[in-house]
């Protein structure tokens, strides 16, 4: 690794991880939508939209630990 | 901010002398399971038939490739066979084709060897974090003693090797921070990626795991080597899809791509929690702990990314064995929270310098999570000695459908029904099979390649994979058209159909496409259902009252 390379830090996964929460969980829905029954969600849709959640609770609780490298 | 605890040596006496006392049980424990590993792996790698269902056609593909033939074909033309797996496992055992021929034992002996090099590779990695040599000893040992690995360790199959491959890139990367020589080290890494990955299409997840934690500690870096493996992997890809005229892109990916059984993954999900739960929680607090309070090491990057991968045992033609890499990584991460509490090296914030004085308690946590593993893990055979008298001091009975195994995993949709030790009946009642295989010129249709083998016959067909991509079929786009087998079938051109199928049932069952199974029970009939390792093999013969209509 060069001394200049960008190292992610805590707060940078955090807002990636939550990122990536958010995109899972509007992707899920748009899906659905797109399938054209919306709101009927199934259990593995459901079990998707926890996760999603999840990593968003995840995201968010290391937003705290600030510029500490990941 | 970080404060160093002493080490444990102020812990009580009798707190010490409990996890040395734990210590010696879990180690016991695992001594059991080794030896009841080792006796299995003996039993398989004698046995000269399939064991596990797909097994021959894995032994297809390397003596294809021995003769410098493809694997990767048309499934529509004689002998409608395909490879749905890449081809590197199969390249390793080539020479072993060359001197042998067509045997099953040298491609379980190598998955037998790759699963003690994967528990080698996890001790060293503990040994090496933590300093803690009989814990080092208990994690690779408790990666052998898993039911899941047990299962699939001694077959000859593709998977054991690419989380053996996988282990070894993890282990090699883990110490980029402190090497001197870390372009070395990442290229080893890589290289040994690249084999994971074209021994089977699933460790793309370590793939991404390691390049996930590269990224986190220099994301320059990370993308500077991504760039060339990724066209080197793309290459080899597009290379073979070439030189296949798009049979590898179709067999290999598109064939994998099956309904997925959320029932199956959540039932998968809850045995794997149950088996190895007492090390999961340890592998959780110490990810826990890097997240919050340390670096993130690649072991815990790649035991999340092998997690969520595990997800995948939920397709059909999936199982247990999709979780053999998140169980390595497991090991690794338990074995280093052990370790570290034993020692007492964990840096914890100044707010909880308070839980150094449980550190001892923790450590007998810790070693008591290692027995617990070793008691929840247990699978015997109840007919050999010495496993007898264990079986019969835990008090435990066959819970099988084999008449004398007992495993603890009990079953779920998608947990292989294998474990038990072949019997010599089982090969007695194998070369019967043979027997009807040899009996006419005509070449055989068979659910398993080994009767092919040993009859000295092409193997036709990869049933599961027709099925696949049968399956895959849609209005605008056929994968898989059966005619030309259906029409052989009509032929009555195979000499005899060997199906196989549960014990007590009585309808044909086998894995080929609908269509293709019921031509089969159109111009044959069933003459003989032969038991084999917990199965039923219908042999089924022409139909002499068949006419085919014009």
């Amino acid at each position: 690794m060069t001394h200049s390379d960008l190292v992610i830090t805590k707060r940078m996964l955090g807002v990636l991880i939550l990122l990536v929460g958010a995109l899972g969980f509007v992707g899920v829905l748009l899906l659905d939508a797109l399938r054209g029954d919306f709101g009927d969600f199934g259990p593995t849709q459901i079990l998707a939209l926890a996760g999603c959640l999840g990593l968003c609770a995840l995201g968010v609780s290391l937003l705290p630990l600030g510029d500490r490298p990941a | 901010m970080i404060g160093t605890l002493e080490r444990a040596q102020s812990a009580p006496r009798l707190l010490i002398f409990a996890q040395q006392a734990l210590i010696g049980i879990a180690l016991l424990l695992m001594v059991l399971h080794l030896a009841v590993y080792a006796v299995y792996a003996v039993g398989l790698i004698t046995f000269p038939f399939d064991y596990d269902q797909g097994e021959g056609f894995e032994l297809n593909d390397t003596v294809l490739l021995s003769q410098f033939q493809s694997p990767y074909r048309d499934n529509e033309v004689f002998p409608f066979y395909a490879s749905n797996y890449p081809p590197l496992y199969h390249v390793i055992l080539v020479p072993f084709a060359w001197l042998f021929g067509a045997e099953y034992w040298y491609g379980r002996l190598f998955g037998f060897l790759a699963t003690l090099i994967t528990a080698a590779a996890i001790g060293y990695a503990v040994q090496r974090a933590t300093g803690q040599r009989a814990i080092a000893v208990l994690s690779g040992a408790a990666y052998l003693a898993s039911n899941y690995i047990y299962h699939i360790g001694p077959l000859f199959r593709q998977h054991i090797s690419m989380v053996m491959f996988e282990t070894l890139a993890v282990v090699v990367i883990a110490t980029l921070s402190e090497s001197k020589r870390p372009r070395r080290l990442i290229l080893v890494c890589l290289a040994l990626l690249l084999a994971a990955g074209y021994t089977k299409q699933l460790a793309v997840a370590t793939v991404a795991g390691v390049f996930i934690w590269l990224f986190l500690r220099g994301v320059r870096r990370s993308i500077a080597w991504a760039i060339p493996f990724a066209a080197v992997a793309g290459g080899i890809f597009l290379l073979i899809n070439w030189s296949t005229d798009g049979q590898w892109w179709l067999n290999t990916i598109t064939a994998n791509v099956n309904q997925y059984i959320l029932g199956q993954y959540t039932g998968l999900l809850g045995q794997f929690i149950a088996l190895h739960g007492a090390l999961l929680v340890l592998a959780l607090l110490m990810t826990a702990y890097e997240l919050y309070f340390d670096r993130l090491s690649v072991y815990a990057v790649w035991f999340i990314a092998a997690l969520l991968n595990s997800v995948l045992a939920g397709k059909w033609g999936a199982g247990d064995s999709y979780f053999a890499t998140a169980i390595a990584a497991m090991c690794i991460l338990a074995g280093i929270f052990a370790g570290r509490t034993l020692s007492g090296t964990w840096r914890l914030p100044r707010f909880m310098i308070g839980v150094g004085r449980a550190m001892p308690l923790i450590g007998v946590a810790s070693c008591a999570a290692f027995v617990l593993y070793g008691a929840a893990v247990v699978k015997l055979p109840l007919d050999m000695p010495i496993f007898r008298e264990v079986g019969q001091l835990l008090g435990v009975q066959s819970n099988t459908k084999f008449p004398n195994f007992y495993d603890s995993a009990g079953w779920t949709m998608g947990y292989a029904t294998i474990g038990q030790i072949p019997t010599a009946q089982d090969v007695a009642n194998g070369w019967r099979i043979v027997e009807y295989a040899k009996a006419d010129p005509r070449p055989i249709l068979s659910e398993e390649a080994a009767f092919s083998f040993r009859s000295g016959k092409p193997v036709v067909s990869n049933p599961t994979q027709l099925l696949n991509l049968y399956n895959n079929n849609t209005p605008e786009k056929t994968l898989y058209d059966p005619s030309a087998l259906i029409e052989m079938i009509e032929d009555q051109a195979f000499s005899a159909v060997i199906l196989r199928r549960d014990q007590g049932q009585t309808a044909i069952i086998g894995f080929y496409p609908p269509p293709v199974l019921a031509a089969i029970e159109r111009a044959y009939t069933l003459r003989e259902a032969i038991p084999m390792n917990g199965y039923e093999y219908t042999v089924l013969l022409p139909n002499p009252s068949w006419s085919k209509p014009e």
